[in-house]
């Protein structure tokens, strides 16, 4: 019964993205339709094509670089290959309340940036980046005065994980196991091993 | 009869609703032969267009996280982008200073079946005699020996998923085979069992077998965005067809009740109710009213049926229409993670969005004052791979390490969600707020409720011992919700209409027919004396066939 339904409901579900996907802009890499099924490839970058709606080009470039730093394409495809960059232009068009953070904190890197070295962020060399967030993201780097910039280096983690992990990507990337059909509610593997003690090695 | 005088049809019964219990009303007096008028406050919904539960987070124009400009509207989770435009936004409620009450309505047909949790157990005598054994309030009107019958009939109706438990708290049922447990539910048990708490199977309303007609489900986890297979009970795939298969049922929808009307010796005759879609008065007639509104607008309604016979609303000698509202506290009463799952690949034991287990009531089982509160709660667990990496937030740093880290805890996640019911309170109670109208000039109910010292402690002591439990099975844990969820979150209200022997005390009898007006029953949670541990949906289905059959007798025997 429910392998008869799939059909339809794909080619509803389909349509109702074509649909969709027409009437908002933003959407050139991350509203892959049906991706996942009649697209076997990688999404191609199109970021030349893409009208920024909220960041001016420069804060748009700052926020792609800082978005693929925090999820990086290394064995598998990271932030800027999810088009996370365009999501993010896109929730902070729609949403007042993040707009200033978003404003200031890409103020604040590029001034903190020359402060140190007299170069805007985007113009360091990547280790030296890697470097300047590594004070705001851990804990025994921080350094007293860049409680702003810490502020908005988890509000940037925070949308770059809602943008990644949210594309067609991201769900690859975490082997998302729902939104799939089984016959049967699946049940635990290791039933002589009820407190899980003696499982296989990590895969990851 | 007025209603015969104007030319008007005179149905039999109009229920108002068409939820768990106007569903269940509407089916069973249809099936009897009775002529059924339906009033549904908003519109019908189409599975295939409504029903987004297949759809994928990057398929939604926010990704699932919803517009960010109405998100601080949202009744929470399952008010969500999957579903826009079928919770209950319009119509205005107030509550009094000091509550903060938010009351998640679904006007939609089938209301909020359609998107319900699915957790099924019955209530047993340590519910309804609760009062004989720790003093507190009084017993309900009724036995379990007398609604056993009936929860066995609308386990049959609506299939339910579980085990035979010979739980004290638990009456058992007639089950289809349960859902699997999964890895996080042998290692919990496994540190519930060294904390003597039970860890079972829950009952659960969703169809791990084909049923009735109905599917079985194929555990695609999209459940809160509603069944478009109709693999879990909800009233318009269940109920209503048959209903309508009957050729005795008429239904309007968007039909928003404005009061219960009265004949001149006070007796109910009808419904007027506001069109919302053309804005004009309508009045309909019947030889019997049924109100299935849910808890706060049954009474809302009632209380708003002001006439010479009943000058604080209709069936209120008692003045207890409207009093006596109960509600669970929901909240997280412990989270963390698994580390025996770190780096294991994911595992589909997330995609049920389900209940799969449940920590049935453990306390105060033997000696009713056992524990520093009075009665019992429960707790449902969760966790594993879900859609989102909410854990993300709990892991520091950025770049390949961080990328690694997501995946690797990616299966380990784990939460406990409590269900603890208030205590009936002369403080908490709705009544009709003296100056705000909602959009259709009906005046507004006003709700007046806080959580009670009891309840406040059962959720002290649910952290402490899922925090424990979570110790035990050799997990790690993250914290607590600082707050419980706001009351009226867990959509389990209970008692505005309460049922009694007394008339002095009770607006409803024993079978849901008000005391003072015959041929008005009330077929919601309403009737409830309190929520107890368990969810009200079974109760609300077992209790309203009871009422029905009791109605159709009445028919049957010229009483009506």
């Amino acid at each position: 019964m429910a392998g008869q339904g799939m059909d339809r409901r794909e080619v509803l579900r389909c349509l109702a993205l074509a649909a969709a996907a027409g009437t908002f802009p933003g959407f050139s890499r991350w509203s892959f339709a049906c991706g996942d099924h009649v697209n076997a490839g990688a999404p191609t970058p199109r970021a030349a094509n893409y009208t920024m709606q909220f960041f001016s080009r420069h804060e748009y470039a700052t926020v792609e670089r800082l978005a693929d730093l925090i999820i990086p394409g290394d064995g598998t495809p990271g932030a800027r290959d999810a088009g996370v960059a365009e999501f993010i232009d896109f929730m902070v068009a729609h949403d007042d309340s993040i707009q200033y953070p978003f404003r200031l904190g890409l103020a604040w890197i590029d001034a903190e940036s020359e402060r140190l070295d007299g170069s805007r962020f985007l113009d360091r060399p990547a280790e030296k980046q890697a470097e300047m967030l590594g004070h705001l993201a851990y804990r025994d780097r921080y350094r007293s005065g860049e409680e702003d910039g810490r502020a908005f280096f988890e509000l940037a983690r925070e949308y770059t994980v809602m943008g990644y992990y949210t594309s067609p990507i991201g769900l690859k990337e975490l082997d998302y196991p729902g939104l799939r059909l089984y016959s049967e509610s699946p049940g635990c593997p290791h039933k002589d091993d009820p407190e899980h003690l003696h499982l296989p090695p990590p895969k990851f | 009869m007025r209603g015969v005088f104007m030319a008007g049809k005179v149905y039999d019964v109009i229920v108002v609703g068409t939820g768990a219990g106007g569903g269940t009303a509407i089916k069973t007096l249809a099936e009897a032969g009775l002529s059924v008028l339906a009033l549904n406050a908003g519109r019908k919904l189409v599975p295939a267009r409504d029903f987004r539960n297949h759809r994928k987070s990057y398929d939604m124009k926010f990704r699932g996280f919803g517009d960010p400009r109405t998100r601080a509207q949202s009744y929470g989770y399952m008010d969500n982008e999957y579903v826009e435009g079928v919770w209950e936004h319009e119509i205005t409620y107030t509550t009094a200073p000091g509550t903060q009450w938010m009351w998640p309505r679904c006007y939609a047909v089938g209301g909020k079946t359609n998107f319900w949790g699915r957790s099924s157990a019955r209530f047993g005598d340590i519910d309804f005699k609760a009062a004989q054994r720790d003093g507190y309030d009084v017993d309900w009107p009724i036995s379990y020996e007398e609604i056993a019958p009936y929860y066995t009939r609308a386990e049959q109706m609506m299939g339910v998923a579980s085990t035979v438990q010979h739980r004290p708290s638990n009456p058992d049922g007639h089950y289809l085979p349960p859902m699997n447990f999964r890895c996080l539910d042998y290692i919990l048990q496994s540190g519930c069992e060294k904390n003597g708490v039970p860890y079972l199977p829950d009952r659960i309303a969703q169809l791990t077998v084909a049923h009735a007609g109905h599917p079985p489900c194929h555990y695609c986890g999209g459940c809160t965005e509603g069944c478009d297979i109709g693999a879990f009970f909800s009233s318009p795939w269940f109920f209503l067809p048959l209903a309508e298969k009957t050729g005795n049922l008429e239904m309007r929808t968007n039909a928003l009740a404005r009061e219960v009307l009265v004949d001149e010796n006070g007796k109910a005759h009808g419904v007027a109710y506001v069109d919302r879609l053309t804005r004009r008065e309508e009045e309909v007639y019947g030889r019997a009213v049924v109100m299935s509104a849910s808890c706060i607008e049954s009474a809302h309604i009632m209380l708003n049926s002001k006439s010479r016979h009943w000058p604080t609303g209709i069936a209120n000698s008692s003045g207890q229409l409207g009093r006596n509202l109960c509600d669970h506290l929901y909240g997280t009463s412990a989270y963390g993670y698994l580390p025996q799952l770190l780096g294991q690949p994911s595992f589909p034991d997330n995609v049920s969005s389900s209940t799969v287990a449940w920590m049935p009531r453990w306390q105060n089982l033997e000696n009713p004052h056992q524990e520093s509160f009075i009665r019992g709660y429960s707790v449902y667990p969760g966790g594993g791979c879900s859609e989102f990496p909410w854990y993300y937030r709990h892991l520091e740093g950025f770049g390949s390490s961080f990328k690694r880290d997501i995946k690797r805890y990616y299966p380990t996640p784990i939460s406990f969600e409590v269900q603890a019911p208030t205590l009936r309170s002369d403080t908490n109670f709705v009544d009709i707020d003296p100056e705000v109208k909602d959009v259709y000039g009906r005046p507004a109910v006003r709700i007046h409720f806080q959580w009670d010292v009891n309840t406040l402690k059962m959720w002290e002591h649910s952290k402490q011992v899922c925090a424990e439990v979570i110790r035990a099975a050799g997990g790690e844990t993250w914290g607590a919700a600082d707050h419980p969820e706001l009351p009226g979150y867990s959509l389990h209200e209970t008692g505005a209409c309460r049922m009694g022997n007394d008339p002095k005390t009770s607006v409803t009898n024993r079978f849901g027919q008000t005391h003072d007006v015959p041929n008005l029953f009330v077929c919601d949670a309403g009737v409830f004396l309190n929520c107890t541990d368990k969810t009200t949906t079974i109760s609300i289905i077992a209790f309203t066939l009871r009422s029905s059959e009791h109605l159709i007798e009445l028919f049957r025997r010229g009483e009506i």
